[in-house]
């Protein structure tokens, strides 16, 4: 049985933030209503990766991961038709996540307190750039400028070059699960209360929590952190076949790969008597390091020195994190079988319930796909007007 | 007249007795203090968490002034960041007297959580089978590195492990270079989010249920979904992603351009051929308006290093800010990159008060990050600081537990609690 199976969702939103949050929803068990233009322009259709790279708004990588098991419909909520059933669904739900531009939903009087007159307890979720208020919240962005601004691009990349934003979508997970984790926390309390609550996520202030440890630090310092210096270590050490993180500064991890090494003495040399020591001459440490490294593959690395507690990762590649016998054997990737896109592996279950496991049931919709299901089988309209609203361009 | 009472938070009614540490678990267990949770930190005084920067002499923080002082402990920029709102007692859980404290404390709690490395928990017979005999609605939360189980499970790990070890290193980099680390180790607040997420999940079925359960997350899986379009690009055609700098295959310009100052920089986001044609206007580049090497997504791609050197050219001279006003009233995604002391003087982030200020007993009033999301009827903000190392020992156990003066200064006496760590040397 999942866990969230009394609540429904009616999920407005679209590309990686909102569905993020509603994926969660949906797949420990919660009814979510994608609800999409009839023109199907939620930009994660486009996203992709596609199969062979032939796009189609059905087999986007990212909107099959993102939005399965979700139930799918259209509503042209430009017409009044199209918010007039957008609110019997409300009236229905438990919760409603959009991330359109501040207003726009009060615009179409689906503003919280609208909702709330509809439906007592509601909780509406509100996914912005920059937040419903604010002298920047008209303002655009994407992942990259949501990151530049978050603090997080500045320290990230080489001294002397351009910052770097992370791979992927970082600031829109980061959103997402914030905009998750918040509704959570309001329907924990409204189980209690009864209230309903509006959650305001600004992207922005999801990326920039991330940067809390770093902001303190520099009002510790007087001074912001910078880009890693060309004269530190790498981070990443070059091995046989591949590279690794080590961190051997700590006692005892220190005498203990010597010991892996062969060569227990080393662990005297003065110069890298004490933690301090090796942390300050890490260049040295390096340069010393390496020819021994270069003896080793990266799996004679990981699995010769973890199990002496020495902090030793590989740097994996996409080939080698979708075949790494870990993830395999706990059972990370699963398999979704689509009308259209066929049978895709997907990453699976981000983490595992004992009581209420994560639980893939259905692909994500096509466009419409449930658009009976929902109006006849929720709402109980007549197959007669849902005809007539096609006609009309309303679904 | 009734006094007029603080607001409720929303999680007021829930305690949560934890062993989390570093960056992980503790962002998980701050965000659940966030939202009015009773957190109790147990913290051990011969093991310190590792981001309170170790116990003399031996010390990684970073400090006010760079002065470690006395508790140079309580004085750490990390744990300090990521511990507000809760409470800290510290307990020897090696100890039979320790452990029974311990136990008394879960089972008046809602919520235990840790994020050690998979062998500690069995090692000190706290595993969650045990603990619901103490407390049969426990909701545990465990979030080692790799999960509790599998041929990794039992290897240590942090962020530094967890960047290669879930692909994300390999995928950094100005595209040219060997795999890199982030900055930060940003992988710990994703699986800190996922975290909080699965205990709510596990709240609310145990609000329906009255059952609790038991989570094993691994955050090498949640840092894996952070980079879920390059392995689906593996999963649907067996390709291998590699780093991109801050290009973006549907999105050119797409780039952090040198702007006038200080390593200063301006980050440009071009989404359509209607914001390249207003970018040209905008930079009064009529010439690059019409050329035809640039008047598509795909030809601005394959002109990718020339179309970057001309929005160089007219960045280079001119301020991030006054660059982000231009483009931005054109409608495209613009802004500074900020460095975390224009991050605390953003006028967006000024103007909502994401920034709280709290006052540290041993350091003085500091700006702390917001929780990232606003709830319309609770002030969700940070309200007390982080806890000195065993601050509330004595409050907690004799509070909570009934613990009597006498037994309390015994078990300082033994060790077994108390504010002073046991130095080795």
């Amino acid at each position: 049985m999942g866990a969230l199976t009394d609540l429904r969702v009616i999920d407005l939103s679209s590309n990686v933030a909102g569905p993020l949050c509603t994926k969660l929803f949906a797949d420990f068990g919660a009814d979510v209503i994608k609800v999409e233009s009839p023109l199907g322009d939620d930009q994660a259709r486009r996203l992709g990766p596609f199969s062979d790279d032939e796009e189609n708004p059905e087999t986007s990588g990212m909107f099959l991961y993102l939005n399965s098991n979700k139930r799918g419909i259209t509503l042209n909520l430009g017409s009044q038709q199209g918010v007039s059933l957008c609110r019997e669904l409300i009236s229905a739900a438990d919760v409603v996540v959009e991330s359109f531009r501040p207003g726009a939903m009060e615009g179409m009087g689906l503003g919280f307190h609208d909702l709330e007159d509809l439906r007592p307890g509601i909780i509406l979720t509100s996914i912005t750039p920059f937040g419903q208020t604010g002298p920047w919240r008209d303002h655009q962005a994407t992942d990259l400028v949501e990151y530049a601004a978050s603090g997080l691009s500045y320290v990230n990349g080489l001294e002397g070059r351009e910052p770097l934003k992370s791979p992927g979508s970082e600031s829109y997970y980061h959103a997402g699960l914030s905009a998750f984790a918040g509704t959570m926390t309001a329907i924990c309390s409204r189980d209690r209360s009864g209230n309903g609550e509006h959650i305001d996520v600004s992207i922005l202030e999801a990326a920039t929590s991330i940067f809390g440890p770093q902001l303190l630090a520099s009002q510790y310092s007087g001074s912001p952190p910078r880009r890693r210096s060309l004269n530190g270590p790498a981070g990443l050490y070059p091995c046989k076949d591949g590279y690794v993180s080590l961190n051997v500064r700590h006692e005892p991890t220190w005498q203990f790969m010597w010991l892996f090494f062969g060569e227990p003495e080393k662990a005297d040399d003065p110069r890298f008597a004490t933690q301090e020591d090796r942390r300050r001459r890490s260049k040295e440490l390096e340069e010393l390091l390496l020819p021994y490294l270069a003896q080793y593959t990266r799996e004679e690395l990981f699995h010769g020195l973890s199990p002496l507690r020495i902090l030793v990762g590989m740097a994996l590649d996409v080939t080698d994190v979708v075949n790494d016998p870990h993830l395999q054997e706990r059972g990370f990737f699963t398999q979704s079988d689509h009308p259209v896109a066929g049978e895709v592996d997907l990453p699976g279950a981000p983490f595992k319930m004992s009581l209420t496991p994560w639980q893939l049931k259905s692909p994500s919709p096509i466009l419409g796909q449930h658009n009976q299901e929902v109006f006849a089988g929720i709402l109980g309209h007549s197959p007669e007007e849902i005809e007539r609203w096609h006609e009309q361009g309303v679904v | 007249m009734a006094q007029p009472r603080p607001p409720k938070l929303p999680l007021e009614h829930i305690r949560a007795v934890v062993l989390t540490q570093a960056w992980a678990g503790a962002y998980t267990t701050m965000l659940l203090a966030d939202m009015g949770a009773e957190v109790i930190q147990i913290e051990s005084l011969d093991r310190p968490d590792p981001w309170r920067g170790g116990y003399p002499p031996r010390l990684s923080g970073a400090y006010p002034e760079n002065q470690p002082g006395d508790r140079p402990y309580n004085r750490a920029a990390n744990f300090n960041s990521v511990n507000t709102n809760k409470s800290g007692i510290t307990l020897d859980l090696n100890t039979i007297e320790g452990k029974g404290l311990f136990l008394d404390l879960v089972s008046i709690s809602d919520i235990v959580a840790e994020n050690f490395s998979a062998r500690v928990i069995p090692n000190f017979r706290l595993g969650y089978e045990f603990l619901r005999h103490v407390n049969p609605s426990l909701i545990m939360l465990r979030m080692p590195t790799y999960g509790c189980d599998g041929p990794y499970s039992t290897y240590m790990g942090n962020g530094g492990t967890t960047e290669p070890m879930s692909g994300l290193s390999s995928l950094m980099g100005y595209g040219d270079d060997p795999p890199m680390n982030s900055g930060i180790m940003h992988t710990d607040p994703v699986a800190g989010l996922y975290g909080l997420s699965s205990l709510l999940i596990a709240l609310h079925h145990r609000n329906r249920t009255g059952e609790g359960q038991l989570i094993d997350l691994s955050q090498q899986e949640t840092s894996v979904h952070l980079i879920t379009h390059q392995v689906m690009d593996h999963l649907m055609n067996g390709k291998n992603s590699r780093p991109m700098g801050n290009r973006d295959a549907r999105m050119a310009p797409h780039g952090n351009f040198p702007c006038g100052g200080d390593d200063s920089w301006v980050a440009i986001a071009v989404r359509s051929d209607q914001e390249w044609q207003r970018l040209c206007t905008v930079m009064g580049k009529a010439e690059l308006a019409s050329d035809q090497r640039f008047a598509s997504l795909q030809a601005r791609l394959h002109n990718v290093d020339e179309l970057e050197r001309r929005i160089s050219q007219w960045t280079r001279d001119r301020k991030a800010y006054d660059i982000m006003s231009q483009l931005q009233a054109e409608g495209i995604p613009c802004v500074p990159v900020l460095n975390a002391h224009q991050v605390l003087e953003n006028p967006q982030l000024k103007d909502r008060g994401f920034f709280g200020q709290v006052d540290h007993p041993e350091i003085g009033s500091h700006l702390h990050a917001g929780t990232p999301w606003r709830m319309s009827g609770a002030p969700t903000r940070v309200r007390t600081p982080a806890p000195g190392l065993g601050q509330h020992s004595a409050e907690i156990l004799s509070t909570l537990l009934g613990v009597s003066a006498g037994d309390l200064a015994s078990l300082e006496e033994k060790g077994i609690t108390g504010d002073t760590p046991s130095l080795d040397d």
